[in-house]
């Protein structure tokens, strides 16, 4: 079953602050805010959680470095062993900058991948915009109702008094007009 | 609104305990002058030269704060100005021993043999003349940038910071040129033989690191003890925490730099600079100085949370700082002492005084002007900063 929607939309980054604030503290179902550009202090308003992006970095580059000192060891040492300047076999000063390398690679690609994973960034990928400036130099709230007491015309108003330039009513998956 | 309001006055029991602590380390460099000359002449060396490099340091970061146009950083940029205070303290103490102890540097006492470019460079009297040079060129440069800076709480004129970014991108350029040459001069000159195209730069980074250390106690400090608790908050902390995460890394990548490419090539002159370091009791202390100055602070800052957390970021200022001063004990005093280890309560007792005299130098300044630059224009952004 679609559900009623409410896209407020907004002019400036204050404004939307003020009504993401209103919103959480009428217990409202707030489905996403969409900005142009990254507003400090927004995700603490929102309370969303801490990014785990940098969680999947630590990994993988503890995993990259790992695994490239063990590849190292076995090569230079047990696999195919090479006098270099008279150095033990095992010399683990000539393997730092090589695993320091492919720690940064592991890890930088790694955060890139997830990111666009976790995000749906996939190759070919069409652009949805909920309204067609928020790209540009407007900043959008999308409220949804969470149960039957979700008045259309109060929550509007609630948009309206804290700037709203522009409250859109809408369903879920509602496709926007080009 | 009179900007005098903004001033702050330290407590006269501080200020007494503080003289109390350097006249500790002073008699601990006359104990030592009396039981272990050599080992008290490099041990004020030390302390100067950190003293002084703590100085450089405030000057340097308030250089770079300016040519950045960072607005972070203007609320507590009074800091790092007050921090230049140490500069004069520390040439003073240098002095002292280029003028007095000639015989810690083997090429001025006129041992072994030197000619060509190494005994154009390295004679008395052209190395007396280049130290008074860098210090007239440190002290010039940063005196200016504080000036210009303290003018502008009186008249608010957007002048002053246009100048100083002029002055600063200069400043900046020639203190990584004459900072390079003196710690080449000071420090590795002990060792006339040996030679290392990297050690400015290791001498910059440990500089630098340490200098946010120090910035960072005296932020949660002063935010403390009351005259920056309105200016200075963890968004502030945050990102000297980065600095002091990046510049420990950075440290460590230079070490490493200097170090590997002595081992791997592996020649007998530039060898025995480690061999010295590495044997031994010594040997140890090189593995410690590692794990102070960047394992403990990499492995406890990497989560945001400690950067923001002034008990856990002031631990590690305090880890940094222990770690240079070991790095420092590394460097200067093994060839004066042979290699051959003895409990360091000389060289400990005049590094504390020599921090409690750093500190009573940072107050002498920081009282004369208002805790923040009250009428900078990027102070406004500083004070909502969200990092």
């Amino acid at each position: 079953m679609s559900q009623f929607q409410l896209l407020g939309v907004f002019e400036d980054e204050s404004a939307l602050i003020s009504a993401v604030k209103a919103a959480r503290q009428q217990r409202l179902r707030i489905v996403e805010v969409y900005t142009p550009y990254a507003v400090h202090g927004l995700e603490r308003v929102l309370g969303l959680r801490r990014s785990r992006l940098s969680l999947v970095c630590l990994i993988a580059g503890a995993t990259g470095a790992i695994v490239k000192l063990w590849f190292e060891f076995w090569t230079m040492a047990i696999d195919w062993p090479v006098n270099v300047g008279g150095k033990p076999w095992n010399s683990l000063p000539a393997f730092v900058p090589v695993t320091f390398e492919v720690m940064v690679l592991f890890a930088g690609l790694s955060s890139v991948a997830a990111l666009l994973i976790v995000a749906g960034l996939w190759p070919g990928k069409q652009p949805k915009l909920i309204h067609p400036r928020v790209t540009n130099d407007r900043l959008a709230l999308l409220l949804e109702e969470n149960d039957a007491a979700f008045d259309v015309g109060r929550v509007r108003r609630l948009l309206e008094d804290h700037g709203a330039v522009e409250v859109t009513e809408r369903l879920t998956g509602e496709e926007v007009p080009a | 609104m009179n900007h005098f309001e903004f001033k702050f006055r330290p407590s006269q029991s501080l200020i007494r305990r503080l003289w109390a602590l350097s006249g500790i380390g002073a008699l601990a460099w006359i104990a030592g002058l009396v039981a272990a000359p050599d080992r008290a002449w490099a041990s004020l060396l030390m302390v100067s030269f950190w003293l002084l490099s703590m100085g450089l340091a405030g000057g340097f970061f308030v250089a770079v704060l300016y040519a950045c146009g960072a607005g972070w950083a203007a609320a507590f940029r009074r800091v790092p100005e007050a921090m230049v205070a140490a500069v004069p303290a520390g040439a003073v103490g240098l002095l002292i021993v280029f003028l007095f102890h000639p015989e810690l540097y083997p090429w001025m006492a006129g041992h072994g043999e030197s000619s060509g470019f190494h005994a154009f460079w390295l004679n008395r009297p052209f190395f007396l003349a280049r130290a008074i040079l860098y210090f007239v060129i440190w002290l010039a440069f940063s005196g200016m940038l504080i000036r210009n800076s303290r003018r502008q709480d009186e008249d608010g004129d957007m002048a002053h910071t246009r100048r100083n970014i002029r002055i600063s991108a200069v400043y900046m350029f020639v203190f990584g040129l004459t900072y390079w040459l003196a710690s080449v001069d000071w420090i590795m000159s002990i060792e006339p033989e040996w030679t290392s195209t990297i050690f400015g730069m290791y001498h910059f980074s440990g500089m630098f690191v340490s200098g946010v250390a120090v910035t960072i106690l005296l932020l949660i400090w002063l935010k403390r003890s009351a005259p920056l608790r309105d200016f200075v908050n963890e968004e502030h902390l945050h990102d000297l925490g980065k600095l002091l995460f990046a510049f420990s890394t950075f440290w460590m990548y230079i070490f490493f730099s200097q170090y590997m490419l002595i081992w791997y090539a592996n020649m007998t002159e530039e060898s025995v600079y480690y061999i010295l370091r590495q044997s031994g009791a010594l040997g140890v202390l090189f593995i410690i100085n590692i794990v102070l100055n960047w394992g403990i602070p990499f492995l406890v800052l990497l989560p945001i949370g400690a950067k923001r957390t002034p008990a856990v970021l002031g631990a590690m200022a305090v880890v940094v700082l222990a770690g240079r001063w070991l790095d420092l004990y590394i460097m200067i005093l093994p060839p004066v002492t042979h290699g051959k280890m003895a409990l360091p309560w000389i060289e400990l007792c005049m590094m504390i005084g020599t921090m409690a005299l750093f500190v009573l130098a940072f107050l002498r300044w920081f009282v004369r002007a208002p805790q923040t630059p009250v009428r900078d224009p990027l102070l406004a952004q500083s004070l909502s900063y969200h990092s």
